[in-house]
């Protein structure tokens, strides 16, 4: 009986958990490069909405949730030009792209109508059926793209020399620019990178899981994967771990009341937020931060 | 470019810079220098803070664009407009600060800033294979943050001769490395210079170190080329009229110089050093107000210990002790615990064990401000980032650490505050067109002076003041010592925070020297030589 439970949640956590890992993929890579993007949570958001608009407009759930990470992708154009082009203060610049995304896609889906539009399962036959942790081989396709992008982040921020340079623009961009290497082109293509990832993380949300799209479907998962960032000390491994941490709260958090756990559902809503102020206290001492992280590069006289 | 050739009556210099100009808002930084570098030459490159020396490197490297002049190589006219082409043409840079980036490794650190695929394997045999050439040992796997600043500067050196550059540049290497380290790196330099037929551009504010390890010099003054000679034809004294503008006999002058040490410090090092030095006569150091009651020091620190945030040991169970009326230079090179020492007697942070007494009453280190209550005046090393704000008034600014002598229970006492401002102004000679300019529009040593103003009117027990003189020019070095004695000579008890080897010897009257975070040894300045400070610098008893 507690397996048949157990799985349940564990499915649940698991596809909660995904939406977390492809934007925290971006999300690393930006913090690595020295950019503490907040406007992740804008980039999901607009990513799930263009998803839900080109998915339903063209007919193809799957056209919609490559459509969704372009969002993403113009999204953060518009904050890397800002924050690492004029110099707009990085926080400023991410505030209002949240806020006007918030309200902007709000506003389209009143104007607007969308059909349901939700990409197929992919089940993997016999491994489907292992007790438990067969739950992982059925799932909606997009689910194993994590598959290439987990690895592909790993291997483009710790083997290339586009990564090695990254690195070193989050930690000290003063002796980065002064090797020769372009510290804002750097940060922007990070950037690019966060807007891609976050987009299809939005795009899962919605034409992966969801089907169709609502008034702030993201719901704070966007700062949800600052914290795990911060939980796995800006190494992958571990902000994958932490997104599945979240992820599970998440899962908990819908499976009590069926599982016969009466609590208040404004508190079991707070859970996983409660979770990552909790994480971030306890990670504050962590001495592994970029040291450049969040401080804007200007060429100076120095 | 028969016609370059023609110009010349000697054959094509491996660099040449003709009429190259840069100017930043009003400020002219670089104004129509000429630098002519052969191969396998030593170029000396010599001048004051904001000479313009640094300027003029970051336009042969692509990182300022000139406004006017020409760059030729090897006597084509050639364009840098970044970091990367630089080195394309062969030029290599080996620079004073901000070059190496402290979490990644070694093999990371000379990799960074080429194009292409990176090789992990290559790349660390290659620096194996340079370090083997030049004597640089390094393990290239190890991360720079755990690094003494000696081999940090190997790190550098081999990153940059790595490229195989035809021009290489240093700027201010020495000024972190000991002695014998610099030793070392004349030593690299010179197969570099003599054995392979490199042109070395080597830019220093030390007379000692140019006129000892340069064939050529030239010195920049004020963004122009003031004196261009063979090093052979020319003597320290001339070299330093050069540099200031005027002529240099007072001592604190010539110390601030780098002239007068009671002995050549350059001799000491190698034969490849080894330069006449006709210095200023050094009068012998005058016994500045001597110690009158060595009963209860006024700064006692004991067994002071603090470790850094990844373990590694700052200071080290540091005892040191100050009378009234007394300078004692803490000297060591950069890196060796002076900062920390330096926080720490600012009240930035507490030691993890050990304690500080101010006329023989422990100060509670815990709390903040608690240091300035007993006493203690602190002039901080880097007077823009602990010492003042910019941004606010010379009037503000001077009565900054002691708000509340000059507000009520809520409100400023304005009128207080500007009569107090005034006074001070008057009093320290502090040049600013008015008290309500913001402290930025003033010259570095005007803004030296206001810290050390509002420093001395809190009248304190003792005076802290690290590399005081760091970044100032010749009359403002002059007018800090001066200060500092009178001080002194007024009863304060006053601890300077040295890298420089002729200002510890002008001033104090014991010299403790700091090595690893802790005092390797202390002496009289009469039995101070630079070789024996040399060797506690070192790490080693004298």
């Amino acid at each position: 009986m507690w397996l048949d439970d157990g799985g349940t949640v564990l499915a649940s956590a698991l596809r909660l958990t995904a939406p977390l890992a492809f934007a925290a993929c971006g999300e690393y890579l930006a913090e690595r490069a020295g950019t503490l993007n907040i406007s992740v949570e804008g980039m999901m958001l607009s990513g799930a909405f263009g998803a839900v608009a080109v998915g339903s407009a063209t007919g193809s759930p799957t056209v919609g949730l490559f459509a969704g990470a372009v969002v993403g992708l113009l999204v953060a154009l518009v904050h890397a030009n800002l924050s690492h082009r004029i110099q707009i203060n990085t926080f400023v610049v991410g505030l209002v792209i949240n806020t006007l995304v918030l309200g902007l896609t709000s506003f389209l889906l009143q104007t607007m109508e969308f059909s349901r539009t939700q990409v197929g399962m992919l089940r993997i036959p016999g491994l489907a059926e292992i007790p438990l942790l067969g739950v992982l081989f059925e799932q909606r396709w997009p689910f194993y793209l994590l598959l290439l992008v987990v690895p592909l982040t790993w291997f483009l921020v710790n083997r290339t020399r586009w990564g090695l340079e990254l690195r070193a623009v989050g930690e000290n961009p003063q002796a980065a620019d002064v090797s020769g290497i372009k510290v804002n082109v750097r940060r922007r293509q990070a950037l690019m990178w966060c807007g891609l990832m976050s987009g299809l993380g939005g795009a899962f949300l919605s034409v992966g899981l969801v089907g169709s799209f609502n008034s702030n479907m993201t719901a704070g998962r966007g700062f949800i994967v600052i914290a795990a960032v911060i939980f796995g000390a800006w190494r992958l491994k571990g902000t994958l771990l932490g997104c599945f941490l979240f992820g599970a709260a998440d899962a908990l958090r819908l499976a009590l009341p069926s599982l016969g756990v009466e609590l208040n559902p404004q508190l079991l809503v707070a859970a996983p937020y409660l979770l990552a102020l909790a994480v971030m206290v306890l990670m504050a001492k962590s001495q592994r931060e970029p040291r450049a992280l969040s401080k804007p590069f200007e060429r100076g006289l120095v | 470019m028969s016609h370059d050739r023609a110009r010349t009556d000697g054959p094509v210099p491996a660099l040449e810079l003709r009429g190259v100009s840069k100017r930043y808002g009003p400020v002219v930084a670089c104004d129509a220098v000429d630098l002519t570098v052969q191969r396998g030459e030593v170029h000396g490159l010599l001048g004051e803070n904001g000479a313009g020396k640094s300027t003029l490197m970051k336009v042969l490297m692509g990182l300022v664009h000139a406004d006017a002049g020409e760059i030729h190589r090897d006597g084509a006219r050639v364009q840098v407009h970044t970091p990367l082409e630089a080195a394309e043409l062969g030029l290599g840079m080996v620079h004073q600060h901000f070059s190496l980036i402290e979490p990644l490794t070694v093999w990371e650190n000379v990799a960074l800033g080429e194009p292409g695929r990176i090789d992990r394997e290559a790349i660390c045999a290659d620096v194996e294979a340079v370090g083997a050439r030049y004597g640089l040992a390094i393990d290239p796997t190890a991360t720079v943050e755990r690094l003494s600043a000696g081999e940090r500067q190997r790190v550098e050196v081999i990153k940059a001769l790595r490229r195989d550059p035809k021009v290489l540049i240093l700027d201010e290497p020495t000024s972190v490395l000991t002695i014998a380290e610099s030793a070392a790196l004349f030593e690299v330099l010179r197969t570099a210079v003599a054995a392979e037929g490199r042109g070395v551009i080597l830019i220093s504010h030390k007379l000692a170190e140019i006129t000892a390890a340069t064939d050529v010099v030239s010195v920049l003054r004020r963004g122009r080329l003031a004196f261009h000679c063979r090093t052979a034809d020319t003597s320290a004294p001339e070299l330093a009229r050069q540099m200031v503008g005027r002529d240099v006999s007072l001592r604190s002058e010539g110390a601030a110089l780098g002239l007068v040490v009671t002995d050549d410090p350059a001799k000491h090092l190698t034969p490849v050093l080894a330069g006449g030095l006709d210095a200023v006569p050094a009068e012998p150091p005058a016994p500045e107000a001597p110690a009158d009651v060595p009963g209860t020091a006024a700064l006692a620190l004991h067994g002071l210990c603090v470790a850094g945030p990844d373990g590694r040991t700052l200071l080290d169970s540091l005892d040191l002790e100050v009378a009234t009326g007394e300078i004692v230079a803490l000297y060591g090179v950069e890196g060796n615990g002076q900062a920390t020492l330096g926080d720490l007697l600012s009240g930035l942070m507490a030691p993890d064990a050990g304690e500080v007494r101010v006329d023989g009453r422990p100060v509670s280190l815990d709390r903040p401000g608690a240091l300035h209550e007993a006493g203690v005046g602190v002039i901080p090393e880097d007077r823009h980032r602990s010492g003042v704000v910019l941004d606010m008034s010379v009037a503000d600014n001077l009565v900054m650490t002691d708000l509340r002598r000059f507000s009520g229970r809520l409100l400023m006492r304005r009128a207080q505050i500007r009569a107090q401002a005034e006074e001070l102004v008057e009093r320290f000679a502090i040049r600013t067109p008015s008290i309500d300019a913001p402290l930025r529009t003033l010259s570095g040593g005007n803004q030296q002076r206001v810290v050390l103003a509002r420093e001395l009117s809190a009248e304190p027990t003792v005076l802290v003041a690290a590399q005081p003189t760091h970044g100032l020019d010749v009359g403002a070095i002059e007018d800090m010592y001066a200060r500092l004695r009178e001080a002194a000579a007024s009863g304060v008890a006053v601890l300077l925070i040295s890298t420089e080897l002729e200002e510890v010897m002008a001033l104090a009257s014991r010299i403790a020297v700091i090595s690893s975070g802790r005092i390797t040894g202390i002496l009289d300045v009469a039995d101070a030589s630079p070789q024996r400070l040399g060797m506690l610098v070192g790490g080693e008893a004298a």
